[in-house]
């Protein structure tokens, strides 16, 4: 492949001059640009929420762009109509917003059903206090709720259930090696479907991947890659089986105390909530093949949802309202601009140049290349720009853009998912992860987290890179 | 994070304490009274009635007046007999039983030191005895500030109750705690006062009812002539204990004493072993 064919057609496909951009003012955004990822790597630090962060760095990239005039100003084509809009309004990719608000309304009330407690709960008794069934059941929904969910969620849900659970059964030095192979598997549920993970779906909807052909090529991997995470755990944190009868039966006395139904206020919802969260997994699955439904896009499909399921509790809406991640969906919203803005001073173009290089290396050596460096970039700060930035740049290009089946799309995906597990602040989930742990006061610093997690991350990389190079 | 607390909340909330059936085991109980003679042969013989749910296999001591005339010197005695229950009453060589303003010092000592329950019941010459019969243990009642988990209060209770008799197992919320919580809440303006006030009482009133149904399901298995019976209410504790033995003419009331933190009885259970003297009381 020849890098130099390899160039970024954006800013001018709408009507901008690029030769009118000069090389400081790129460098000037590129300097903008690390300074925001490095902000977001120091999010903690900062004591600043995402959203404010990248909403700070939108406002001054505008404002800058405006200044050099790098901004396609002017009303914009919708549909034959000419719109005057804003000029930040349709850099923002509203189906991704639309589909993270959608999904997250709609899991928020269905959880109300007591569908997922059912679930936990459930399988914490089937487990019968064994930690090793306990891992293996907590692993293996970890990875369902993470795909189905999301992430955040999933990690949520299992990781306050493992908490109270082990507390329960006196176990509770088994707490941290849970939580953390938890943790690690989150991004691996991630990985699973089309709406698992953000990255996903920008790079996804940005490849033309449906979720069907999603499902398949990332379904074997995420079944070696749980099979191959809780064996670890269960090696490295020293998580077995119960030997004795008596172990077992006080353990199974212990977990029979869980009243699953206890969380199911109305038995009629809860069936309508589990109707519901199959019928949502079935639409969004088939959602490129529907009729009206494929045009209107998943994020239609999610607010459907989100709004049918609200109708149960229409009277206090606004309390789902509030619960909302305002912060997730600023953070998306601003992080657009500002990804728009980059390509309007070509910094993407000039980031492109460089990744042209690793693409030229060919399917294999560059695919593998690029997971192993989505990763790294991912363990350091947030993948969802570094998500949202390489989707952009390989849409550009001439011959991967229009191949949905490229194994560049699918670099990107597992690097940006899986370099999550390699820090804390990786991911969303580990950040959650860790958090609970530090709540149960057990002593992990962010070194500590790297040493136990790092044998695991390297091992999910190399399965990634031997996957795509030898399957996809 | 706010989720991560309403998930655990949830999980918690699930994980609810099963009663556990264990039989108490009395294998010798002993009598101890100021009576002398025949009179105390006599009050032995009517507490082995009154107990007659304990069958035959009881070996019933009799420590009357003349054996103790000191609280070491009990003490001693309870030691050397080694029960595992005791039975007595009030102001045992003393007046004091007729004014209603203690237990005397010897039951003071003794409920607190001895390692077995103590079953204290009306003085043998006070008249008052509000319409119960003091002949059986048909209806018994349980009664505590903090039921769910409770597994001994409720198993020395079934296990007290005749066959064919009624278990009541009652739970009452303190009012006044409740409204100086509610109170406090009130103004902090980060808490929903009203949703606090009807979600805080509707789970302080879940656990016990909760509970209550575990033990109704599992002693119905061990004992299923024993009817269980649940009260569960948000109250004046110590009003709410009078008016609820009146109403059910309870004839054993069965509560805990010891406080792991205090030598003396904890605070609820002074008052009522003291204003409740028309009823045996089984002290735990």
């Amino acid at each position: 492949m020849n890098p130099a064919a390899f160039a970024l057609t954006g800013a001018a496909q709408q009507g901008h001059d690029v030769a009118q951009v000069p090389v400081g003012v790129t460098l000037l955004f590129t300097a903008l640009l690390m300074a925001m990822i490095l902000c977001l790597a120091l999010e903690e630090k900062l004591h600043a929420k995402k959203s404010v962060i990248v909403g700070l760095f939108a406002v001054v990239t505008l404002l800058l762009g405006a200044a050099f005039d790098l901004l396609p100003f002017g009303s914009v084509l919708v549909g034959g109509h000419e719109i005057d809009l804003p000029v930040y309004v349709p850099a923002i990719d509203w189906n991704v917003i639309a589909i993270i608000l959608g999904s997250s309304l709609f899991v928020d009330v269905t959880s109300r059903s007591g569908l997922f407690t059912w679930i936990a709960i459930t399988l914490t008794k089937t487990s019968g206090g064994d930690p090793l069934k306990l891992l293996v059941y907590y692993g293996v929904m970890t990875v369902v709720f993470s795909a189905v969910l999301n992430n955040v969620t999933a990690m949520i849900i299992v990781g306050s259930l493992t908490g109270v659970s082990l507390n329960r059964l006196a176990r509770s030095n088994l707490l941290l090696g849970f939580l953390i192979t938890e943790a690690l598997l989150t991004n691996v549920g991630g990985l699973l479907t089309l709406i698992s993970s953000v990255p996903n779906i920008i790079v996804g909807t940005a490849a033309g991947i449906s979720f069907i052909r999603f499902f398949v090529v990332a379904g074997p991997f995420v079944l070696v890659a749980t099979l191959v995470t809780l064996w670890l755990g269960a090696r490295v944190f020293n998580i077995r089986r119960l030997v004795t009868p008596e172990e077992r039966e006080q353990a199974a006395r212990l977990v029979a105390g869980f009243d699953e139904r206890d969380g199911i206020e109305s038995q009629a919802f809860f069936w309508f909530g589990t109707a519901m969260l199959i019928a949502f997994i079935a639409v969004i699955a088939t959602t490129s093949v529907l009729p009206l439904i494929q045009d209107l896009g998943m994020g239609y499909v999610a607010i459907t949802f989100g709004v049918i399921m609200l109708l149960r509790f229409k009277a206090i809406a606004d309390k789902f309202y509030q619960a909302i991640d305002w912060d997730l969906l600023g953070f998306f919203a601003a992080l657009f601009v500002v990804i728009n803005v980059m390509e309007h001073a070509l910094v993407l173009e000039l980031i492109g140049e460089g990744l042209a290089h690793v693409i030229g290396l060919g399917d294999t050596l560059g695919a593998g290349l690029i997971v192993v460096l989505g990763a790294t970039v991912s363990s350091v700060t947030d993948n969802i720009p570094l998500a949202a930035m390489l989707a952009k740049i390989l849409t550009a290009h001439p011959v991967i853009g229009s191949d949905p089946d490229s194994p560049f799309w699918w670099a990107v995906v597992f690097g940006a998912n899986l370099g999550g597990n390699l820090t804390p602040i990786g991911s969303a989930s580990t950040l959650v992860a860790v958090t609970i742990i530090h709540k149960y006061e057990l002593n992990l610093s962010f070194v500590g987290f790297v040493k136990r997690a790092l044998p695991f991350a390297v091992v999910q990389i190399l399965l990634a890179v031997a996957y795509i190079v030898l399957f996809v | 994070m706010t989720r991560v607390d309403q998930f655990e909340s949830a999980f918690r909330a699930a994980d609810k304490p099963v009663f556990e059936f264990l039989q108490p085991m009395v294998e010798r109980a002993l009598v101890v009274t100021d009576l002398r003679g025949a009179d105390a042969t006599a009050f032995r013989n009517r507490v082995r009635d009154f107990l007659a749910v304990l069958g035959n296999g009881v070996q019933w001591d009799l420590d009357d007046g003349d054996s103790f005339t000191t609280i070491e010197a009990l003490l001693e005695r309870v030691n050397m007999r080694n029960p595992d229950l005791i039975c007595t009453y009030r102001s045992l060589h003393s007046e004091a039983w007729r004014w209603p303003y203690s237990l005397g010092e010897y039951l003071d000592v003794l409920t607190q030191v001895a390692p077995c329950p103590v079953l204290v019941f009306p003085h043998p010459r006070a008249d008052r005895t509000n319409g119960h019969t003091l002949q059986s243990t048909d209806i018994v009642m349980a009664i505590t500030t903090h039921l769910a988990g409770d597994n001994s209060l409720v198993n020395n209770a079934a296990g007290f109750t005749n066959n064919g008799g009624t278990l009541w197992l009652a739970h009452v919320e303190d009012e006044k705690s409740f409204s100086r919580l509610m109170d406090t809440i009130s103004k902090i303006d980060a808490i929903d006062t009203d949703t606090s006030r009807e979600r805080i009482l509707a789970q302080m009133l879940r656990e016990p009812s909760d509970y209550i149904r575990s033990c109704k399901e599992v002693i119905a298995s061990h004992r299923p002539s024993v009817h269980v019976e649940k009260i569960v209410t948000v109250g004046g504790r110590l009003v709410e204990f009078r008016r609820l033995i009146d109403k059910y003419t309870v004839d054993l009331l069965v509560m805990y004493t010891k406080d792991a933190d205090q030598s003396a009885m904890h605070g609820l259970a002074y008052p009522l072993a003291i204003e409740l003297r028309e009823i045996p009381l089984l002290l735990l």
